[in-house]
């Protein structure tokens, strides 16, 4: 839980506090008997003695709205608790045993919900006769369902996951599977629900008792007493306002809490906005002078941060590269190393939380122009996008809309970048492009008809639509079958000799794929490059530890056993203070730890952030 | 092949898809009479594509799914037979490691008290004794004792496969089935987590099913390795052979699909097509719309799982296994 939306939760739940508290010390507050008649000041306005003045049979009006919380809240909260037991006891074992179980439980409780609540609660009422107990129980009854149903839907989506097939395959019974396990990993929502429930609790109960179904006269409740008041509107229209006003105050309080306590308990934390042109603007210093001439890509001193409690956490530290027309850099690296944000900046998609704090990175266009993309404002980047730079992402199916045909998608890139006409036979020679079987055919089909590998042929038609000039692609083959990989790697390199002088920048962690495809290679560890070089000079012989390690832990060799690098990459928050890799590599030395190395240029193309370079052959 | 600690007999797993409006439901068969058996100390490799029913069979052999059809055999006795109190204790002698680390623990519970779970349920130990078996397991994986505390989030990847390893460990299987576990994984943990499980296979002689879709991975863990497509296998032999010279023609091209570093330059892509779907699987063998070698009576004939002549313990189902080049 992050600690910005618990203090989000202090507010309402404070207000929640109070009304509890004040209805729970009502005996003992200095207040008037609540149901004590004072014929003779009936309707009376505020005064000193009764600040919220007295109703029509003189009674205080402050005591009896104090009072009527009490009551109020207590049926609210005891139908509510109710509600809650008996309807996820009902979901949960409907969700959990599926079949005949879920017939008779989530099923049945169903058709509770098809009678309207109001009816519902007046018939319950006429049967047993009006009551506080009646009133409980036939709000319990009423929001019985909704729990049922939520935890039924959670359930479902929570017995396929893995921590619970572990405990039937540890040999777990099923209560102990059902509440050790299941129930704590569905509580968030039905806490929400519980909240939501207690708010609409307490609205029906005031409507059952403003027409006298509900709480017995004299005793106080907000229903009755809005009851009482309708007759004297006219004359003390005052009456009718306090205990409108409690009501719509605690249910909108009640409301408030839980969509607070929804944002905690949700891991995915609340929706952020993208920051805007200038809110970027504004954190990145001037463009560094270009030390040299771009080629067609050009990343300088590439820094990236994720703002967090302890201030900015650089997660890309002082990344540069170049990358000429036709040519194909492989950028490879494990997880969080940096390698997907660099490729991202590149494209301007990178996260909400994620902002670039120093460097740049010059495209030279079509027509000859550079540009730092790191400062175009959003719209012009629109404009670049598919036309000079385009991206194919890790997994296929989420890039792809399932609404809409697969032509009629690829035809609005097309069209987005001002192609009029023949779009549909362009769509068909797209398809036809990147290896599908029957174009035709594809183009009338919804993604969800096509299989992994053909969707990632689609991502990659949609991407070359437009002749880009550059071509980012992110981990594109991690999700597919090695067959298929091999197609889609054949498929690429095929692509790139056809769309002459178009280069690529390949993001990766599986070193045999970079074999496969890149010219180049570049290396990150923690955020940082630590190699670059040609790929057959890089893996023939690594001139960093890193480099050297990961090629060894490959399981390739022939070796019994496999080279594993211990430890784990340090997270960004926690980097050590020298060389990032040190803690892990087996040639460190203590000036390795004093201080972080340079990126030395050992030949021309050939980078290296180890002190030791030399010394590795 | 006598003796064998867990043997499937011609395991049949059909999964169905309930129809919609205005379509009728598909019945589909992940698994088509697998025979496969693994002996004490054992290490069994299972590899192939999505699809090819390498999951589910590791889920049938642990009877966390009932076979369709065929039986599976624990020493000798069978599962299916078996009443439920039975099952549920031969369940300590049987685990499974899952391949997301991030969803096979329990993010709310601390890691200790997971690993205890086997424990509890078997009532092997409680307590402080639970708790010191819980040290020594995290000791075993080559974690911290004192972060038994912690929860799931607080660890990373590799160390929580390390976690789950020490779960399955902790009620003293004989025989772990290890699905994937090392796919979600940096390469440069997949080595710590492979070698893990090598040491304790060597240790504790557990028999592994070690389930993957990277054969470069199987050859390093496995003696025995099988291959799988579309829910039969087509190959069975040693590691070393199946390596050395593989002969079946989904074998081949499965090895010749994994880039590696050792050539460079663009893997030519081996096979065209992809796996097709379960619910319409081809005639006869299942392999033959993208085999280079298939010839018309493929598609008749059903290749059974036959000894390769002169070839030890490997076994193929291909009917052209003597004429292939």
């Amino acid at each position: 839980m992050r600690p910005s939306s618990i203090r989000g939760l202090a507010g309402p739940g404070a207000l929640v506090l109070l009304v509890a508290l004040v209805a729970v010390a009502a005996p003992i507050l200095p207040l008037f008997d609540p149901v004590r008649q004072d014929v003779a000041n009936r309707l009376a306005g505020p005064s000193a003695l009764h600040w919220l003045g007295q109703d029509e049979y003189g009674r205080d009006v402050l005591s009896r709205i104090i009072w009527g919380a009490r009551v109020s809240l207590t049926v609210a909260v005891v139908a509510a608790a109710l509600a809650a037991v008996v309807g996820t006891l009902l979901g949960v074992l409907g969700g959990y045993f599926r079949g005949l179980v879920e017939l008779f439980t989530v099923r049945v409780a169903e058709i509770v919900l098809c009678f309207p609540p109001l009816l519902l609660a007046l018939l319950v009422v006429t049967l047993l006769g009006p009551g506080a107990t009646t009133l409980v129980f036939s709000l319990a009854i009423l929001f019985a369902p909704g729990f049922a149903r939520v935890a039924y839907a959670e359930t479902l989506s929570a017995r396929a996951l893995d921590y619970v097939t572990a405990q039937q395959a540890l040999g777990a019974r099923t209560p102990r599977i059902l509440f050790v396990t299941l129930l704590p990993n569905i509580a968030p929502p039905l806490i929400v629900q519980f909240s939501l429930t207690v708010a609409s609790a307490m609205v029906l109960e005031s409507g059952l008792s403003f027409l006298g179904l509900g709480v017995v006269p004299p005793s106080p409740s907000w229903g009755l007493m809005i009851r009482g008041a309708r007759a004297s509107m006219e004359l003390a229209p005052l009456l009718l306002f306090w205990p409108c006003l409690a009501l719509t105050g605690t249910v909108l309080v009640l409301n408030l809490l839980c969509d607070r306590l929804r944002d905690v308990l949700d891991p995915r934390g609340k929706a952020a906005g993208r920051p805007g042109f200038l809110g970027r603007l504004i954190a990145l210093p001037p463009a560094p002078e270009p030390r040299q001439a771009p080629g067609l890509l050009s990343v300088q001193g590439l820094t990236l941060a994720v703002q967090s409690a302890h201030g900015p956490i650089e997660v890309v530290r002082d990344v540069g590269f170049t990358l000429a027309a036709g040519e194909t850099l492989a950028i490879v690296g494990e997880s969080g190393s940096g390698k997907t944000l660099t490729g991202l900046a590149v494209m301007g998609l990178l996260p909400a939380a994620v902002t670039p704090v120093a460097g740049s990175i010059l495209l030279t266009g079509r027509e000859g122009r550079v540009r730092d993309l790191l400062r175009l404002p959003e719209r012009e980047m629109r404009g670049l996008r598919g036309r000079e730079l385009a991206m194919i992402f890790q997994d296929p199916s989420s890039s792809l809309n399932p609404l809409l045909r697969i032509g009629s998608q690829l035809g609005e890139t097309l069209r987005a970048h001002g192609v009029r006409d023949g779009v549909r036979e362009r769509v068909v020679a797209l398809l036809r492009q990147v290896g599908l079987p029957d174009p035709e055919r594809a183009a009338e089909a919804y993604p969800h008809e096509v299989s992994g590998g053909q969707r990632q042929r689609v991502m990659i038609a949609a991407a070359i639509a437009n002749h880009p000039r550059l071509l980012i692609a992110d981990e594109p083959t991690t999700a597919l079958d090695v067959t298929v990989q091999a197609q889609i790697l054949a498929l690429l390199a095929e692509l790139k000799r056809a769309e002459g002088g178009m280069g690529m920048v390949f993001v990766t962690h599986n070193l045999a794929v970079v074999s496969d495809i890149a010219d180049r290679v570049l290396v990150m560890y923690a955020g940082e490059v630590v190699e670059e070089g040609r790929v057959e000079d890089v893996f023939a012989v690594p001139r960093h530890p890193y480099t050297a390690a990961l090629i060894a832990s490959m399981p390739e060799g022939d070796a019994e056993r496999l080279t594993a690098i211990p430890g784990t990459v340090p997270q960004p928050w926690a980097m050590p203070a020298g060389c990032r890799f040190a803690p892990r590599c087996e040639m460190a030395i203590d000036a390795c730890r004093a201080a972080a190395p340079p990126l030395a240029e050992l030949a021309a193309g050939r980078l290296s952030r180890c002190l030791r370079w030399k010394e590795m052959a | 092949m006598t003796g064998a600690l867990v043997r499937g007999e011609g395991i049949t797993r059909a999964f169905h898809r309930r129809g919609g409006l205005l379509s009728r439901g598909t019945s589909m068969l992940a698994l088509r009479g697998v025979d496969i058996a693994v002996h004490r100390g054992e290490a069994v490799g299972v590899v192939g594509e999505s699809g090819c029913g390498k999951s589910t069979l590791g889920r049938v052999l642990l009877r966390l799914l009932p076979p369709t059809d065929g039986r599976v055999l624990f020493e000798g006795e069978d599962l299916d037979s078996l009443p439920a109190a039975r099952l549920r204790a031969l369940r300590r002698r049987m685990q499974l490691v899952f391949q997301d680390p991030y969803g096979s623990l329990d993010p709310r519970r601390t890691v200790g008290a997971q690993i205890a779970d086997g424990m509890v349920i078997h009532g092997l130990a409680r307590g402080t004794e639970a708790a010191g078996r819980v040290a020594a397991l995290l000791r075993q994986v080559g974690l911290d004792p004192d972060q038994a505390k912690r929860l799931p989030h607080e660890f990373s990847g590799g160390q929580r496969q390390r976690i789950a390893v020490a779960r399955a460990l902790s009620t003293q299987p004989d025989f772990i089935v290890a699905d994937e576990p090392v796919s979600a994984l940096d390469v440069s943990i997949q080595a710590q987590v492979v070698n893990l499980l090598a040491d304790l296979r060597a240790e504790l002689g557990l028999a592994l099913m070690f389930i993957s879709h990277d054969l470069h991975v199987v050859r390093h863990l496995c003696d025995r390795v099988v291959v799988m497509y579309l829910g039969r296998v087509m190959e069975e032999g040693s590691a070393a052979e199946i390596f050395r010279a593989p002969a079946h023609p989904y074998t081949r091209a499965l090895l010749a699909a994994t880039p590696s570093l050792r050539h460079r330059g663009a893997t030519a892509a081996p096979l065209a097509g992809e796996v097709p779907s379960i619910a319409r699987p081809p005639s006869g063998c299942v392999f033959r719309t993208r085999c280079i070698f298939a010839q018309p009576r493929c598609a008749e004939t059903v290749p059974a799982l036959e000894p390769l002549p002169g070839a030890g313990m490997r076994r193929l189902a291909c009917l052209r296994a003597t004429e292939l080049p």
